[in-house]
């Protein structure tokens, strides 16, 4: 069964002729940091994650041992603020969502019987760049400045005058590079989870941990944009002197608000569909039958996804948006409701006339039945805004909020920890320390939690860094914070657990669950390509049928593999990442730093492109759905410039008028010359349609004239663009100015970069055509060098509309 | 607190009562012991939500026990029913959730629109202003301007408008109704008739900055005749100090507090509170400590150590020039 190797890579490690004696430290050291394989990616993950997890653990074990009796002086209150700060980001951003992403990466491309993702060394940058992310939140440590402003960082309170230190700089900065990190993930995901099927699995059939996956990463697709614009705009604010956030320049500080939420919201069913998605699989796995109602499930999933980005206000029932802006959001809310609750009850049918198996696992997939229905029933009484209001802010939405993050998340990936052990260890966890630290944790998790309901009901508001003795709130104070303590012992009992698994033999079978899904088809750990034969489908849960039928046919013929191409390791995507941080960093030392990070950034990114331009194995990407996949990628990619530009572009709507002082839009904005420049952008597409037919016929005279022409026309746009941003100013509109000033700088200043990158883009296609390097088989590249610059041109055309054309 | 007033919370909130201990509940900073029609409206729907979540949370947790215990794998368990799903019953548990939303949703909306409507005529008009971190309040109508003690005539509509001006606060008392913020460069207000006179607490509940744990309110709710005697007080100018209060208002007009307080007749600083009649407040330093003169020189010799970030700076005052300081605004009643 030895599988055969054809391009131009070398072998895999796992064939490498000295496997088995000793491999030196370095050459270890450096696979892993070169790896394209998603299981080691997976692992790098779930590592990462855990390390952050840990810190944000510690984090609240100090909150807790603060509050544990009134006016106790543990840490100063800016140390506090700064603490409750980073422990709900590093909660969110650096374990949760990381521990998602671990699983996603090492299952889903098994779950669909794929021997690795879409693009694994875009996998392989994510990953990077999330950890660049972290280590820059956590540098704030370091600097003496942690962000001190809470998880969601309202404005005004970030402004410079507010938060003079760096702390909301480094919160700022790395939100963008995890969000970076994110966007690309969810391009690579919902590519392969779609392009990347074995033959036979339709989306029905795919299991619901995929499902979830794919859900989720639209969520991401879509949820970020608006929290990057926000981001941008506060950084503006702080570092550009721009007025979003000024009231006094007539900025609105709702805003902030709006678009922090419509991110924060989806980023919640970010954070709980996974673990829905694992309950879903372990619960049918110990019950020994199928999911009940699985395509009901899988609906509401994506029901839950797509209004998810319908209830946002229901975080601001106390900001004043008016009875009917509430009273909309609390029906909204209600409504979703009804597709997460349902999926409760889908999931007791499950077990009900089950076999079930108390491993775990199980225990946990149970648990979190029990305690996210707690948590989903305070979100039902926060959905009623005259409730809300009492509860809002308080330790209620504390304790409601934990319940569905820790009950509901934590105790989903927990259980998919102790059920997917084997599968990414080849060893067992023990089952028995297993079930003692689930109950562990979870009597210390109510003993926690539960009291914080009734301490909000008398009056406790959150993130305080005392109280007052003789308030009623001593006694339930201090049962939390003993329960706080007992979940950490718990979560100690689980690395014990899983450091004695480590050392024992990795002799775990493939199937020890007796699975349903096509994980479980292939050794634990499986080997680097993951199937001998890519697997064939016999349905849902195709492995389950696979051995105990009805099923005993393929629902598709096998592939017809010639041998298997495995992505070869890569440096680059650590290496521009590296740049990111470079950059990052550099942001708030100096700008040296950032034109030297920007540039390895740069260089890097370049010499990934590039990396494979000449490997026959990558010419051809068609997938599943009859598409390359990196068309589907950039489709993918615009949807998220798609909200991009349009959280730009009604931000601008919004503040219209607004602005306290001149000039003003009328007096300033020149038609006839930016007619022009319109008109030359979108002969720019028309050269685009040219170059791309010209590439795909591989007439080379042809496309390098036209691939010039259009680099060429995008040229004159920046230049109109230019002369405009020069005028302006000599004008006196600046970006510090007025309202007008930053709203349309930042909005017409990103497109510009956004064309810049397209000529670069383009010339980079010139050059590599000039030198004869651009075949026929290359025309997709040009295909999607002209998507994505036909969008820009669109984007174009709606600004030039709503900026420049209506009064 | 007396039996019937325990038996008749227990009616309303008897959800909450099983699972919690103690009788805070009706303590001066409890959401669930309301004084105003306001506060009162929203325990309404409070209750509805919790008898509702209680009784779906009771049946999915029996549920689950059962189906745990009655389908575990024992010897001789019957082999797992292969079922796939259900339609009907799938259709039920759909709908019975929507059902019990239905009967959420409708007081919900209803008790929105009764408690954002338009004011009473006749309405008291308080201007509200959260600063970092203390509470200004203004009547316009009356001519008063003091700060973190609220006096309010009971049985009379009382509309709090609420403007920032620095960074975005959250006014709070729990017993008088929902928390609603203040946003700088926005207008809020909040609406409602207090019931009962009494004494209650809140405190901001937006985050704001180091000393958000310490931007406490007072309330103080009395008859129409006391409220009309408070607002004539605080109308009145100062006397003239005299003795050692003479001392401490010399001492006062010589330093810088002039630059931020304002004293009727004294100075007409506008940064920190009004001081005008601090006298016969409560508590001091937005409600972290009783209103005494050991505490009033404590604060005046180092509010920092009392309030971490305060605004107001160390004066590097002595012993004794803080006692007449202290004494002098004491005697500010």
């Amino acid at each position: 069964m030895n599988p055969e190797y054809v391009g131009s890579h070398p072998a895999p490690r796992s064939a490498h002729p000295h496997a088995g004696l000793a491999v030196p430290t370095t050459a270890i050291l450096g696979s892993w940091l070169t790896t394209t394989d998603h299981k080691r990616i997976g692992i790098l993950y779930g590592v990462s994650a855990f390390v952050f997890f840990l810190i944000g653990g510690v984090e609240a074990l100090i909150i807790r041992a603060q509050l544990a009796r009134p006016g106790l002086t543990l840490v100063t209150a800016d140390t506090y603020n700064e603490l409750f700060t980073m422990h709900g980001t590093t909660m969110v951003f650096l374990a949760i969502m990381p521990f998602g992403s671990a699983f996603f990466n090492y299952m889903v491309p098994l779950q669909i019987g794929a021997r690795d993702v879409a693009f694994p060394r875009l996998n392989a940058l994510s990953f990077w760049m999330f950890l660049a992310g972290g280590i820059l939140l956590h540098t704030s440590f370091l600097a003496g400045t942690p962000p001190a402003v809470g998880w969601f960082a309202y404005a005004n309170l970030t402004r410079r005058e507010y938060s003079p230190t760096l702390g909301v700089d480094f919160w700022t900065l790395s939100l963008q590079v995890l969000g970076a990190s994110s966007i690309l993930a969810a391009v690579n995901f919902i590519v392969t989870i779609l392009n990347v099927r074995a033959p036979g699995l339709s989306f029905m059939r795919m299991p619901l941990f995929t499902w979830m996956t794919l859900v989720v990463q639209f969520l991401v697709l879509l949820a970020f944009p608006p929290i990057t614009c926000a981001l941008i705009f506060l950084m503006f604010d702080r570092f550009f002197g721009t007025h979003f956030y000024d009231v006094a320049a007539g900025g609105d500080l709702h805003l902030w608000q709006h678009l922090f939420w419509t991110f924060g919201h989806p980023e919640v069913y970010i954070l709980i569909l996974p673990a829905f998605g694992i309950v879903s699989e372990v619960l049918p796995t110990f019950a020994r039958k199928p999911l009940f109602g699985a395509p009901v499930v899988i609906y509401s999933g994506v029901l839950i996804g797509f209004f998810g980005f319908g209830v946002w206000g229901h975080h601001m029932f106390a900001a004043g948006m008016g009875p009917v802006a509430d009273s909309a959001f609390a029906i909204a809310t209600m409504l979703i409701a009804i597709p997460t609750g349902v999926k409760i009850f889908n999931w007791l049918a499950t077990l009900w006339g089950g076999r079930i198996h108390g491993t775990t696992a199980l225990h946990f997939a149970a648990g979190l039945i029990a305690t996210f229905t707690i948590g989903g029933l305070s979100g039902i009484m926060h959905s009623s805004p005259p409730v809300d209001l009492q509860q809002t802010d308080t330790y209620f939405v504390v304790a409601h909020l934990h319940y569905v993050l820790i009950g509901g998340s934590l105790f989903g990936l927990l259980a998919g920890a102790y059920y997917w052990w084997p599968k990414i260890t080849g060893r067992l966890l023990d089952e028995r320390l297993g079930r003692l630290q689930f109950w562990l944790i979870f009597v210390a998790f109510n003993l926690t939690f539960f009291p914080q309901h009734y301490l909000g009901a008398v009056g406790m508001p959150r993130r305080i860094y005392t109280y007052r003795a003789g308030a009623g709130w001593d006694l339930w104070n201090f049962v939390s914070s003993v329960g706080a303590f007992g979940i950490g012992l718990g979560i100690l009992l689980f690395m014990v657990n899983a450091v004695r698994s480590l050392r024992t033999p990795a002799t775990a079978p493939g199937d020890p669950w007796d699975g349903r899904t096509l994980e479980w088809r292939t050794s634990s750990p499986p080997p680097a390509h993951n199937f001998d034969a890519i697997p064939p489908v016999y349905g849902r849960d195709s492995f389950w049928r696979e051995k105990h039928g009805p099923q005993r046919t393929p629902l598709a013929p096998p592939v017809a593999e010639h041998g298997i191409h495995l992505p070869a390791p890569s440096h680059w995507p650590i290496v521009l990442a590296c740049g990111v941080f470079v950059a990052a960093v550099g942001a708030l030392v100096h700008l040296a730093w950032v034109i030297l990070g920007g540039l390895l950034a740069l260089w890097a990114a370049i010499s990934f492109a590039l990396e494979h331009h000449r490997n026959p194995a990558h010419e051809h990407q068609v997938g599943v759905l009859g598409i390359d996949h990196r068309k589907v990628g950039i489709w993918t990619f615009i949807g998220s410039e798609c909200l991009f530009f349009g959280t730009l572009i009604a931000t601008y709507i919004a503040y219209k008028g607004r602005s306290v002082v001149g000039p003003h839009p009328h007096e300033i904005l020149n038609i006839p010359i930016t007619s022009a420049s319109t008109f030359d952008l979108l002969m720019s597409s028309l050269l685009m349609v040219l170059a791309l037919a010209a590439a795909q016929r591989g007439d080379h005279r042809q496309s390098r004239l036209w691939l010039a022409g259009t680099a060429f026309l995008g040229l004159i746009f920046l230049g109109f663009q230019a002369y405009e941003f020069t005028s302006f100013v000599h004008e006196g509109l600046t970006l510090q100015q007025n309202l007008f000033g930053s709203t349309f700088f930042v909005l017409t200043g990103f497109h510009g970069a956004h064309v810049a990158l397209g000529v670069l883009w383009l010339v980079t296609l010139l050059v590599l055509d000039l030198r004869g390097r651009l075949g026929v088989a290359d025309s997709v590249k040009v295909e999607i060098a002209g998507l994505y610059w036909h969008f820009v041109d669109i984007v174009w055309i709606v600004i030039f509309t709503l900026v420049y054309l209506v009064p | 607190m007396n039996a019937g007033a325990c038996s008749r919370r227990f009616a309303l909130t008897a959800a909450v009562a099983l699972l919690t201990g103690g009788c805070a509940w009706d303590g001066p900073q409890s959401s669930l012991a309301p004084r105003s029609d306001f506060g009162r409206e929203i325990l309404y729907v409070y209750a509805i939500v919790t008898w509702a979540t209680a009784i779906i949370a009771v049946v999915v947790f029996v549920l689950l026990a059962w189906v745990l215990v009655r389908y575990r794998d024992r010897p001789g368990a019957a082999p797992a029913a292969q079922t796939r799903g259900h339609s009907l019953l799938e259709i039920g548990w759909t709908i019975a959730p929507a059902l019990i939303l239905l009967i959420i949703a409708i007081p919900t909306i209803q008790v929105i629109f009764r408690t954002q409507g338009r004011a009473a005529p006749g309405a008291l008009d308080v201007e509200v202003r959260g600063w970092q971190w203390w509470w200004e309040f203004r009547y316009p109508a009356l001519g008063v301007v003091t700060a973190n003690e609220l006096h309010l005539p009971i049985g009379q509509a009382v509309v709090l408008h609420l403007e920032g001006p620095d960074v975005i606060h959250s006014f709070w008392v729990p017993p008088i109704g929902g928390k609603r913020d203040v946003v700088p460069g926005r207008h809020n207000q909040m609406s409602f008739v207090v019931d009962t006179p009494g004494v209650y607490d809140g405190q901001c509940a937006e985050f704001c900055g180091a000393s958000h744990a310490n931007m406490r309110i007072r309330l103080v709710a009395e008859t129409p005749g006391e409220f009309e005697r408070w607002v004539e007080a605080q109308k009145a100018p100062p006397g003239e100090s005299a003795g050692p209060a003479a001392e401490g208002q010399a001492i006062y007009a010589r330093l810088a507090c002039v630059g931020c307080h304002t004293i009727q007749g004294v100075s007409g600083g506008v940064i920190g509170p009004d001081l005008t009649h601090v006298g016969s407040r409560r508590t001091i330093a937005a409600g972290l400590l009783p209103n005494t003169p050991e505490n009033l020189a404590a604060w005046l010799r180092a509010p920092e150590r009392i309030k971490p970030g305060v605004k107001m700076p160390n004066l590097g005052l002595g012993e004794a020039d803080a006692r007449a300081l202290a004494t002098y605004l004491t005697s500010l009643k």
